[in-house]
């Protein structure tokens, strides 16, 4: 069984498309990222998928369920941590952890248990009894996500989970995460920003843009997508338009362009034959008076696929709430 | 079918008591706001209340004004404190709790009902503040238990019926800065054609008409019987009134709390 399968799902707001027809699966215990630029559409399919708004049209479950039809089953099998802070801080956090505890049902009792082995697994133990309000960025994101592992769910939905961390709080919760994960098969569906989170932790990514999905695959399916490695040649004159056509047909070269005064040639990703083309650079007058090279980034792939406009459907409070956020840590 | 109904109600007082606990909790850490907003009251009681009350020319059956109008001032703080509750919800949509909330198995309806009662939470925290001010400055209220328990009561499901109004309202404007003018623009009219100030007897017959559908007239008169004459003829009428009301505003709120999440 699919842990999320999606089908030519659409939401409409208006006139405005916030998601235009998307397609995908996620198997179960795997760790999926979802890129793309701000109102690309992200927010909108993790809400659709945790049963908070519905679909225009078409369908979409989660382990089987129809989120449209099935909603009360599908949030017993989910959890969700948004993009916007989602704790209260005029309590603490051991009495936040309660008061989810109590509306998920937990067993009562386990739950201080259930409670403290959450908070605990986050780091946050010591902590536990000091009002939120105090906490640091950083803490309350682990409280969030405390919170919403304590309920032991088949999916979890993070929405940009580590958005305004320093990078030691956001490897810390990726090591987290990533240990769900693999240790009871949690399946992990998650939006970022941050391309090396993607690179690094998820299993698969699917980039969207526009509310349509423009590109689906792992890291490295992704990465080959576009080529293999970047030359950067200073050359003794200008080539032709002539040379470049010359160069751009060589099996080897990927694509070629003239950027500033050097030649970026991509090379194919598999059976890069340098020898070759650089003999045939020669041959054409070229002298290389100095090279440098680079391996393909997600950023690149993300850079080329997503198109990255005005986030008007982000929205202000949305802005600004992650302004607070990073302020905050 | 029977096992999936009952499934269902334990599903739904477990999230609604939640939700009022919680707002248990805040108060326990932080009462500040309860006590800043006993002050409005209190000075009805102590400013206007006498002031008014010496030129003896309101009819109130022989009760002295203070106490007269005491039921008046605790319903309108403690509804005033309900409606502003919407606040908190308009909030709570801005942060990410809401959405965290409408993901997690809760049905919608709990949701608004486990919100609106805090409110009640709310509104008894701040009988009980302003109770004994109103004994120090010498209103006579009714010492039996019962009546007491009875009031509080009528005051905690009143406050539920007018924050769920709020998170209709809430649902409606989504913007804080709105929320708050309109707050204010529900309160009073509702406060002066009600019978918090004055027997409704003497209001011209259009406001009269107009105190008689206001719920909070069925609220003031039912927390005056129990607590000042000890008159309860009414009470049932009170009751059945305000009954009614929470229930309508609840099932229109439900209906509109979808609204808010999109």
């Amino acid at each position: 069984m699919k842990a999320i399968d999606v089908k030519s799902l659409s939401k409409k707001y208006g006139d405005f498309k916030a998601l235009d027809g998307v397609d995908l699966s996620v198997s179960e215990g795997e760790v999926f990222a979802l890129l793309g630029p701000n109102g690309a559409g992200k927010t909108t399919l993790m809400r659709i998928l945790t049963t908070q708004i519905p679909p225009t049209s078409g369908l979409a479950s989660v382990m089987g369920m129809d989120v449209a039809r099935d909603g009360a089953q599908v949030r017993r099998l989910v959890s969700y941590v948004p993009q916007e802070m989602s704790v209260w801080m005029d309590i603490s956090g051991y009495e936040n952890m309660l008061i989810y505890a109590k509306i998920y049902g937990l067993p009562s009792k386990n739950m201080k248990k259930s409670i403290m082995d959450s908070l605990e697994f986050m780091g946050l133990g010591d902590a536990a009894d000091h009002l939120v309000s105090t906490y640091s960025g950083g803490m309350m994101r682990k409280l969030e996500i405390a919170s919403a592992v304590m309920s032991k769910p088949r999916v979890l939905f993070l929405d940009e989970p580590t958005i305004g961390l320093d990078p030691a709080s956001r490897k810390a919760v990726w090591e987290k995460i990533t240990s769900l994960s693999s240790e009871s098969g949690t399946t992990v569906f998650f939006s970022t920003h941050y391309m090396d989170e993607a690179n690094s932790y998820a299993g698969r990514i699917c980039i969207i843009s526009n509310g349509r999905i423009v590109r689906f695959g792992t890291p490295e399916d992704l990465k080959r997508g576009i080529g293999g490695t970047k030359l950067s040649l200073e050359v003794s004159k200008q080539p032709t338009q002539k040379d470049m056509k010359a160069i751009r047909s060589m099996d080897s070269v990927h694509s070629a362009r003239l950027a500033g005064g050097s030649l970026e040639i991509v090379l194919m990703a598999e059976g890069e034959k340098l020898d070759s083309m650089l003999a045939c650079l020669s041959s054409m007058g070229l002298g290389i008076s100095r090279m440098s090279s680079s391996q393909p980034t997600l950023d690149d792939v993300f850079l080329k696929y997503a198109d990255s406009h005005d986030s008007r459907a982000a929205g202000v409070s949305g802005i600004k709430n992650t302004r607070d956020r990073i302020r905050k840590s | 079918m029977f096992g999936r109904a009952l499934e269902y109600a334990s599903e739904w007082l477990r999230v609604a008591f939640a939700l009022i606990e919680l707002e248990f909790r805040r108060l326990m850490h932080d009462r500040t706001e309860i006590y800043l907003r006993a002050f409005q009251p209190i000075l009805w009681l102590v400013l206007f209340g006498p002031v008014l009350g010496a030129l003896k020319a309101i009819p109130t059956g022989g009760v002295p004004y203070i106490d007269y109008i005491m039921p008046g001032v605790l319903i309108q703080s403690t509804t005033m404190v309900a409606i502003l509750f919407g606040l908190i919800m308009i909030w709570e949509r801005e942060t990410g709790v809401l959405k965290k909330l409408v993901a997690s198995p809760s049905p919608r309806m709990a949701i608004v009902i486990g919100r609106s009662f805090a409110a009640g939470v709310r509104a008894l925290f701040q009988t009980i503040f302003i109770i004994p001010v109103a004994l120090i400055i010498g209103v006579q209220v009714i010492f039996n238990p019962l009546y007491f328990l009875l009031a509080l009561a009528v005051i905690f499901v009143s406050a539920g019926g007018f924050a769920g109004l709020s998170i209709l309202v809430a649902s409606a404007l989504k913007s804080r800065e709105r929320f708050i003018g309109l707050g204010s623009a529900i309160m009073f009219p509702l406060f002066f054609a009600s019978n918090s100030l004055y027997p409704i007897e003497v209001m011209p017959q259009l406001i009269q008409w107009f105190a008689r559908i206001n719920p909070m007239t069925y609220m003031v008169s039912a927390v005056r019987g129990l607590m000042i004459t000890g008159d309860l003829t009414g009470l049932p009428a009170d009751i059945a009134a305000i009954l009614i009301f929470d229930i309508v505003i609840f099932a229109i709120a439900a209906k509109s709390f979808s609204h808010i999440m999109e």
